[in-house]
């Protein structure tokens, strides 16, 4: 306002004001000099308070009202919290972030983070002056640095996490840069939806590729069956045919990548080291795979010879072939040569283990599974050779989850072969399995303890609870239906426990058959017990 | 709402220039004291010999201190403060600001763009000499102190026959007498209005709201209800399936075989 003239200097004074009843609430909006940002260019603006971090801050609200809420959940909740010394950070309006957007949909967009501290230990004022010459002062609420948003290409973080998880299985960094660069060739004249896409499609081919690499870190082998398992809980069989190939092909491709990319780019060490563990890797393979086999063999004996010289052969053949592809491809043929279906099997394993590599595990799993093999019928005698195929692979902790709980349309497919081909060879006579059986089970050493049993033949599978121990064959005769009626009231369903199909031979409709015809003749009366019609006999 | 979030660029516009000046603590609080128009110093900018000097003077009026304490702190806040001028560098810097009017409508303009930066330094003088140390005095007191007492505390814990808490609480209990038992259709009302509200309801909130008697209550809920055992809502009673009526559905249709 006045102007005093100073002696060789002059000076204009200004009268300095702090208003005092201001509404407004000043705040710096900080660019970087890099983003050359021109604010009289801007012909619109809008900006608004960032609320994403309100869930961060916010209870999980459960449902209010009715359904599924408590009374005085909150209430408790809240106590809870204070008890564990829980403290959670309120969420303020004032420190969340701007969102600038600049020019409307197509311009800019800023992210205007808060400042902290400015306030601390001296005040910012804003000196703007007046029409009238003088200063007003205006004090400094905040402090937000603005950065420009990238609208594009955000998915670097998921390239960033698939790309960290497979650098710890492949060593080649030539190969992860040139496909990075083939996809970015790709990228170019895609749009984004599509790029997102093949990501993700690469992600799950990768995943499942991936989880195939026989480097045998233990994490891998944990991660991989983990998600193994979890997908076999979750489906039963359609996604597994699916899975194998994807496996195959993949195994089959990355093995020719690894291949040509060693071959181009031999630069690191690494490599060399990887070739050694390789090598060693399948030589313990082939090894503890023979006696498995041996194992299996064994236990495959009982059910038919034919199915066991198929198994050994089918064995064998992927042995050999196995010296050259990798392991998912012999499995598969394993799987049909084994011919079981290995659905309870499965189950177990899918749901049980995610290592299945420990030797005491396998011989455990293989006892038991003779065992169950002797009381029930065939479907569950493929456990036997599940556990021993997924023992086989076993020392390759990255398939056993696989194998087991794989495929099981196919299993079920060479379920039924077997139990023709089984049918075929015992059709005549019920005495030759028993002896077959014997003759078998004295042989092998793991099932010793198990020869006394089929002679015995004690069946506690039937409910109806009869552990009187029968004649060793079962036939399925009109005395011995007539037997089981005099003692006790049975169902047809009992009877047909009684006798099942691998002791008499038949096929389950020729059993049906044959009873029916049986009962006709001997016209048992009936009697209702607990809504279920039983029959029996008074002699 | 167009109005929420748009800009007022009018101050981008205009260029409009301001300086944004770091001032002290002090000064700051100084400032806060001012009265009438809000005066309170004044700027004199000035050339001497190319370089522009500016200095800022405080009005006479707000140089007492204030001090913590007790006693009048005798300090006086210096009157010169020569501003360092800087510039803004390569940052942008501009100047928005944020109207919350009673019509509670927010507005956001753009004032200015920052041309000049400026530092508030007090002119060293004894009287900025002696505020300093004041301030380091203050800020030296430890937070906790430790302080000898002559005589024990005796005040806080007396012992009581019975204490004022409990005798209230006794009262209470005999005014409000033990819980009576009401009709069963009644209790069964009650019930359900209540598991309108909420699925899951504790047995202790349950005798609160309906004032039973807990033996009484319970027979009632093993009618109508299920106790829920394990589970995420655990030892919670909850209706049985079939009356229930949730998602918006209300319960008149339920009916009681008693």
């Amino acid at each position: 306002m006045a102007s005093l003239g100073g002696s060789s200097s002059s000076s204009t004074e200004y009268i300095v004001r702090v208003p005092k009843n201001t509404s407004k609430k000043y705040s710096i909006m900080a660019f970087n000099s890099g983003d050359k940002v021109n604010c009289s260019s801007w012909t619109q603006a809008r900006m608004e308070r960032d609320m994403s971090n309100r869930r961060m801050y916010g209870v999980e609200e459960t449902e209010e009202g009715a359904a599924g809420s408590e009374f005085g959940k909150k209430q408790r909740e809240e106590s809870r919290r204070k008890k564990f010394g829980i403290v959670t950070r309120e969420f303020k309006v004032e420190d969340q972030p701007w969102i600038l957007k600049v020019n409307g949909k197509a311009g800019k967009r800023f992210k205007g983070t808060k400042k902290g501290g400015i306030t601390e230990n001296a005040s910012y004022y804003i000196f703007t002056q007046c029409p009238d010459g003088a200063f007003e002062a205006f004090p400094v609420n905040g402090w937000y640095n603005f950065v420009p948003q990238a609208k594009h290409r955000t998915l670097t973080a998921e390239e960033a996490e698939e790309e960290w998880g497979r650098r710890n299985k492949v060593v080649n960094h030539f190969s992860i840069m040139l496909q990075r660069r083939l996809r970015e060739q790709e990228r170019g004249p895609d749009d984004d939806d599509e790029e997102g896409e093949k990501g993700g499609k690469k992600k799950k081919k990768k995943g499942g590729r991936g989880g195939d690499l026989r480097i045998h870190d233990l994490e891998d082998d944990l991660e991989l069956s983990s998600d193994e398992s979890d997908s076999s809980g979750g489906e039963d069989g359609d996604s597994k045919p699916k899975k194998k190939e994807g496996d195959v092909k993949g195994k089959g491709k990355k093995k020719k990548k690894k291949r040509g990319s060693d071959s181009e780019a031999n630069e690191d060490s690494d490599d060399g080291d990887f070739e050694g563990l390789e090598v060693d890797y399948m030589s313990d393979e082939s090894s503890s795979e023979e006696e498995v086999g041996e194992e299996k063999a064994k236990s495959n004996k009982e059910a038919v010879p034919k199915g066991i010289d198929e198994a050994s052969e089918s064995e064998e053949e992927s042995e050999e072939e196995k010296q050259n592809e990798e392991e998912g491809k012999e499995e598969e043929e394993e799987e049909e040569g084994k011919k079981t279906p290995v659905q309870t099997k499965k189950k177990r394993d899918s749901s049980g283990e995610s290592d299945t590599s420990e030797d005491s595990d396998i011989d455990g799993e293989a006892a038991s599974a003779l065992f169950m093999v002797k009381k029930r019928t065939p479907p569950k005698r493929g456990g036997g050779r599940g556990s021993g195929g997924s023992s086989r692979t076993g020392s390759r902790p990255g398939t056993p989850s696989i194998d087991s709980a794989s495929t099981s349309n196919t299993l079920r497919a060479a379920a039924s072969k077997l139990e023709q081909g089984k049918r075929q060879v015992v059709g005549g006579s019920s005495e030759s399995p028993a002896a077959k059986r014997l003759k078998m089970e004295s042989s092998s050493t793991a099932v010793t303890t198990q020869s006394p049993a089929p002679s015995g033949k004690s069946t506690p599978q039937p409910p109806s609870g009869k552990s009187t121990p029968s004649s060793s064959d079962v036939q399925l005769t009109e005395e011995a239906v007539r037997r089981y009626l005099i003692r006790k009231p049975m169902t047809t369903k009992d009877l047909l426990k009684k006798f099942q199909t691998k002791r008499t031979g038949l096929s389950s409709e020729q059993t049906v058959n044959v009873l029916a015809q049986i009962l006709k003749r001997l016209n048992p009366e009936r009697k209702n017990v607990n809504d279920k019609m039983h029959f029996y006999l008074t002699e | 709402m167009s109005e929420k979030g748009e800009v007022d660029l009018t101050g981008a516009k205009q260029n409009t220039g301001v300086w944004l000046v770091k001032v002290p603590k002090y000064l700051s609080q100084q400032w806060a004291k001012a009265s009438g128009r809000g005066e309170v110093g004044k700027l004199r900018i000035g050339k001497n010999q190319g370089k522009a000097e500016v200095e800022f003077t405080l009005n006479e009026d707000l140089t007492m201190i204030d001090s913590l304490g007790d006693k009048p702190s005798g300090v006086q806040a210096p009157r010169d403060h020569p501003f360092t001028m800087q510039t803004v560098g390569g940052q942008t810097l501009a100047v928005f600001t944020e109207t919350q009017s009673e019509s509670s409508k927010e507005r956001i303009s753009l004032e200015g763009l920052v041309v000049q930066r400026a530092e508030c330094r007090p002119a060293v003088s004894e009287n900025y000499m002696k505020l300093k140390r004041l301030q380091i005095e203050e800020l030296s007191k430890p937070v906790r102190l430790s302080q000898q007492l002559e005589k024990a505390v005796t005040t806080n814990y007396k012992p009581v026959a019975n204490h004022s808490y409990n005798l209230e609480y006794d009262r209470k209990k005999k005014e409000e007498g033990k819980r009576a038992r009401v009709d069963k259709q009644q209790v069964l009302d009650m019930l359900f209005s209540a598991f309108e509200k909420h699925q899951y309801y504790n047995i202790k909130d349950l005798v609160d709201i309906t004032k039973q008697p807990v033996s009484y209550l319970k027979e009632i809920l093993r009618d109508i209800g299920i106790y829920n055992v394990k589970g995420t809502h655990k030892n919670t009673w909850e209706l049985k399936p079939e009356y229930r009526h949730y998602q918006g559905g209300e319960e008149e249709e339920k009916e009681t075989d008693d």
